[in-house]
């Protein structure tokens, strides 16, 4: 993957604060991101690390008491960071950047009919006669894979499994036909056999309409399967970027091994799986140096004073640790993560195929 | 849906059936006072003989059967006291209509004032949330003024309607009824007393029956919003670029009003005994009046049959309420009667 | 969030502390001392129901200030007849010549001024006000025995769910305020009569609350975990419970002294309450009530209605706060 591909969103040193009674949260703090058109991008990290918060802030979905407080994310030349208006939002929700959110559950309005909820992005997104929607509409429902779509069309939500429900939804951002795919932890949510199906699913869709794909998850396992390139949040930051295979085999952010350590893959029989010790730091206070430093056991004195700047490995990979300072002492990756590549299940592309075409949902 | 309603029904039927069981049991122990205009001064064998040819000491189940025969005949027997021997259906037909126009009335009125109420509740405790956010957009003087001056408004809509709310459901309405009557007839130089074709008279006793629904519809359909707006579908909404004002309509608007109607019954059921209370302050000749009237009285047979009626009513209240929210709601059929709520 | 705050500042000291010491260029590429317990310190501190329900409670201060309202207001009730210079509720004062002092407007003598037949306003509003939250106080506590005691039943033993759930059904379709017209009719007025009369269906609720808890803490994940390690299902239910059974009781002592007041109000109105020879608010308002036309003797209406609105408006407010704050969803 070279560097000189197309660069479809442009996020620079983005930062984004919460208002929560009276006191203020840093939920994002100076993050920099080129998504390049086309690619798979998977941004993970823990709970609370922020990655949900970042990429809502793509689409003016943040709650309401948050806000982008620094920094420019630029799209179709256009600082969408400036926008305030729901009407300017509006242009990009959907028709731009459209959204698959974690819980099929609770995502689709439960009065409404399947159909109906779809239709509504076909109109919001596409001057079609209204006669024409509802073919259109089963013809989404077809390609995200609803056998039966005339039928399940004028059914409500509470009649679908939450498979079927999670593709509804993919159906829905599908309709509103955008350029970027925005996938909130979208198989958290369902059992592990339609986890496979909904990401093949999602990876056929891709190619079909020509997506450009953020996941964000927390499951490396999805991450291995479906992404080109990976980024590690941690506590509002961006830590580690890079190619999927230069993270998974050359990991270079103490973060970024103790997150590959705690694959229960990598755990040896009899032995207490690993576990990050410690709590993420409380973002109310303002961070000082590296974030992850009071929980990294091998953490250096400048951990604790000043903020590494992000340190170049190789052209499309950096990381963001004092570790790769000249000046450093050589630290290696703890033993574990050194034979990841032996763990051919998670990395096997063959594995999703095999998923998917193994069992039909439901 | 057909099927839940049928099941609904017979299982209503039942209910019904039952309760009305207990209330005429218990209106057996009704002070026999209350079935002689003289009982003073009567001697104790011309009561039993009075009691007896009004088949008064027949066993329970004989007594529940004349009365139930005799009410599918159009028949619920005559007053005793209140107007002597004059069919109580008659008199109830002379005095339902003022109740029932009453009551829709102030129903309606409570709509139209309760739904923009709560929704504005709802709304402005969204922009309230804003306070303290700063915005990155840059704001001509006019802009900031403006933004302060929603924000000054969504407070003190809120605060208003909180202290509302909570006055009206705290006071009791028969205090709240009083002062509306005492000040009202004062302050607008209204008649006090109701008169049929002077429509001045209809509005206190509206505006009284309405307010405790006003209240309620206010404060749950602000409850229901707040909740619907937090819930991902919202998000998902907004995420496939629904304008603000579609998604506060088309989505949390419908989908909050929807458990609103489980609330009506319980509504009409309030209107019902406020009316008892404000018919009685305002001297209006209906239902509600009738009662407090005839219970002043002692006179059983009326009371009986005021009783079961309003009984009746408000069972059949609650039937309809849980058959419109099947119908309002898909989700209600499949899941068991009780948990879906 | 005091102790929260704590725990957080021992860590920024110790952040503070690593920072101070200015590092020349070797030490700062030194391993760092490393704490393990330090690394937990740095989240967010470990979670007390009944803490969090208290400070929850205690930033609601318009239910703080009511709080007091109400502790005053109970107090004074309860102490007004033995405090000095209070007079008899039921007396009727008469001047030198034997005339009754009838209709007096507020004076240094009778501070609420007298009513229609020369007894002292005053006395007669916190007697009245001691005989109503006699009334809510009765019916609460009946209401809560028998609604836990019923409701513990009903969820414990499975067997009598059904029968319970049915007659529930039934029961809850008879509208309260009928039966309390109806009993009140058939039975002689009097305080007991509305007691009685006001607590036979209201447990109801309470009962349905209690088995509702009961059987979503039986059949909840985490306890069906429990239980599969050896807690006794008993021992499980009394620990998830009591915390929602002390707020719950909170809940209704507090919103049944509001309600039990206005059908007292009601009731007295339609003719059926207490007896017109002892004080009660509904009586005081009734009886004021049929002066309230002349502007003159308003203060008759008025001040029994300034007092039961402070009351009721009080026990409202804070019973509703208090279930809010006791809702662990607004614990954040």
């Amino acid at each position: 993957m070279d560097t000189k591909q197309e660069v479809i969103l442009s996020v620079k040193d983005l930062e984004v604060k919460f208002n929560l009674r009276g006191k203020i949260l840093h939920a994002i703090r100076g993050v920099s991101l080129d998504l390049h058109k086309s690619e798979s991008l998977a941004i993970v990290g823990e709970s609370g690390s922020g990655k949900s918060v970042f990429v809502k802030s793509f689409m003016g979905l943040l709650d309401s008491n948050g806000y982008v407080s620094a920094g420019r994310i630029e799209y179709d030349g256009k600082n969408l960071a400036e926008y305030t208006k729901d009407k300017e939002w509006r242009k990009i929700r959907g028709g731009e950047i459209a959204m698959v959110l974690q819980d099929p559950m609770t995502s689709l309005n439960p009065l409404k009919t399947v159909g109906k909820q779809i239709c509504e992005a076909l109109k919001l997104h596409g001057n079609m006669p209204k006669s024409k929607m509802k073919d259109a509409a089963v013809e989404i429902l077809r390609d995200v894979g609803i056998p039966d779509p005339e039928k399940r069309f004028s059914q409500y939500p509470h009649e679908f499994s939450g498979g079927m429900r999670q593709r509804v939804v993919i159906a829905i951002a599908v309709a509103c036909n955008p350029k970027i795919l925005i996938c909130d932890e979208p198989t958290t949510a369902l059992d592990v056999t339609i986890q496979a199906q909904i990401l093949h699913l999602l990876k056929n869709l891709k190619e079909k309409y020509d997506l450009t794909t953020i996941y964000i998850t927390h499951d490396l396992g999805v991450v291995a399967n479906v992404a080109d390139r990976i980024a590690v949040m941690y506590a509002g930051d961006i830590v580690e970027i890079g190619t999927c295979e230069e993270v998974f085999y050359n990991p270079q952010h103490p973060y970024t091994w103790a997150l590959l350590s705690s694959l229960p893959q990598l755990g040896v029989k009899g032995q207490e799986l690993f576990s990050i010790k410690g709590t993420p730091p409380n973002l109310f206070h303002q961070v000082e140096g590296d974030a992850f430093a009071p929980r990294n056991p091998q953490a250096l004195n400048i951990d604790f004073a000043e903020r590494p700047p992000y340190f170049e490995v190789s052209p499309t990979h950096k990381a963001r640790t004092w570790l790769l300072d000249p000046r450093a002492p050589k630290v290696e990756p703890p033993e574990s993560i050194r034979n990841i590549r032996g763990l051919k299940p998670l990395l096997n592309p063959e594995f999703v195929k095999l998923a998917a075409g193994g069992a039909s949902d439901e | 849906m057909l099927k839940y309603i049928a099941k609904r029904l017979l299982r209503s039927l039942v209910t019904l059936a039952i309760v009305i069981t207990i209330i005429f049991s218990l209106l057996r122990l009704m002070p026999i006072e209350g079935y002689f205009p003289n009982y003073d001064k009567l001697s104790p064998g011309q009561i039993q003989a009075s009691l007896t040819s009004m088949g008064l000491l027949d066993p329970l189940p004989v007594q529940l059967w004349n009365f139930i025969s005799g009410v599918f005949q159009g028949d619920l027997g005559t007053s005793l006291i209140y107007r002597v021997n004059v069919p109580i259906t008659q008199i109830i037909a002379e005095k339902a209509p003022i109740s029932i126009e009453l009551g829709l009335l102030s129903v309606g009125l409570s709509l139209v004032v309760g739904i923009p109420l709560g929704v504005g509740m709802a709304l402005a405790s969204l922009v309230k949330q804003k306070k303290g956010v700063p915005s990155l957009a840059k704001k001509t003087a006019l802009g900031k003024c403006m933004d302060a001056v929603g924000m000054f408004f969504a407070t003190i809509w809120e605060k208003l309607g909180t202290i509302f709310i909570v006055v009206i459901q705290a006071v009791p309405a028969a205090v709240y009824y009083l002062f509306i009557q005492l000040y009202g007839t004062d302050l607008f130089g209204i008649p006090t007393l109701f008169n049929k074709n002077n429509y001045a008279t209809w509005i206190l006793p509206v505006v009284s029956l309405a307010l405790g629904n006003i209240a309620y519809y206010a404060m749950w359909l602000r409850r229901y919003m707040t909740d619907e707006i937090n819930k991902d579908y919202v998000q998902l909404a907004r995420a496939k670029g629904v304008s603000s004002s579609g998604i506060m309509f088309r989505h949390v608007f419908r989908n909050a009003f929807v458990p609103m109607i489980q609330y009506l019954p319980g509504s009409i059921l309030f209107t019902m005994m406020g009316s008892i209370y404000v018919e009685s302050l305002y001297s209006i000749p209906g239902m509600g009046g009738l009662l407090v009237n005839v219970i002043q009285r002692q006179d059983n047979t009326m009371v009986q049959a005021l009783v079961l009626i309003y009984s009746v009513i408000s069972i059949v209240a609650l039937i309809l309420g849980d058959i419109l929210m099947s119908i309002a709601d898909p989700r209600i059929k499949l899941g068991k009667k009780e948990e879906a709520r | 969030m005091a102790y929260r705050n704590k725990k957080t500042k021992i860590l920024q000291d110790s952040m503070e502390a690593h920072m101070k010491a200015s590092f020349s260029p070797e030490e700062a590429f030194a391993f760092a001392h490393h704490d393990a317990a330090d690394a937990e310190r740095g989240g967010y501190s470990n979670y007390s129901y009944w803490r969090s329900t208290f400070q929850a409670f205690k930033k609601n201060k318009v239910a703080v200030f009511f709080v007091f309202v109400v502790v005053i207001l109970l107090l004074f009730t309860f102490i007004q007849p033995i405090l000095p210079n209070q007079k008899d509720p039921l007396l009727i004062y008469e001047d030198a010549n034997g005339q009754r002092l009838s209709n007096l407007s507020p004076n240094g003598e009778f501070w609420f001024g007298t009513d229609s037949i020369g007894r002292d306003m005053w006395s007669r509003i916190w007697s009245a006000t001691r005989t109503s939250l006699f009334i809510g106080f009765a019916v609460a506590g009946v209401e809560i025995v028998l609604g836990i005691l019923v409701g513990v039943l009903w969820g414990y033993v499975r067997k009598l769910d059904f029968l319970f759930t049915e007659l529930y059904n039934v029961f809850d379709n008879i509208p309260q305020t009928i039966l309390l017209i109806l009993i009140s009719y058939i039975m002689r007025p009097s305080i007991s009569t509305l007691i009685f009369a006001m607590c036979l269906t209201s447990w109801l609720q309470m009962a349905r609350f209690v088995r509702n808890q009961i059987i979503i803490i039986r059949d909840r994940d985490y306890n069906l975990a429990s239980r599969c390690l050896g807690t006794s299902t008993f021992r499980i239910i009394f620990r998830n419970l009591l915390p929602y059974l002390v707020s719950v009781i909170m809940l209704r002592i507090a919103l049944t002294i509001p309600s039990a007041i206005s059908n007292e109000v009601f009731i007295t109105y339609i003719g059926l309450g207490v007896p017109t020879y002892t004080p009660s608010l509904g009586n005081l308002i009734n009886e004021g009530r049929k002066l309230m036309m002349d502007p003159a003797l308003r203060y008759q209406l008025i001040f029994p209605t300034v007092v039961l609105s402070i009351v009721t408006i009080s026990f409202y407010i804070v019973g509703n706060a208090f279930a809010d704050a006791a809702d662990p969803k607004n614990h954040r």
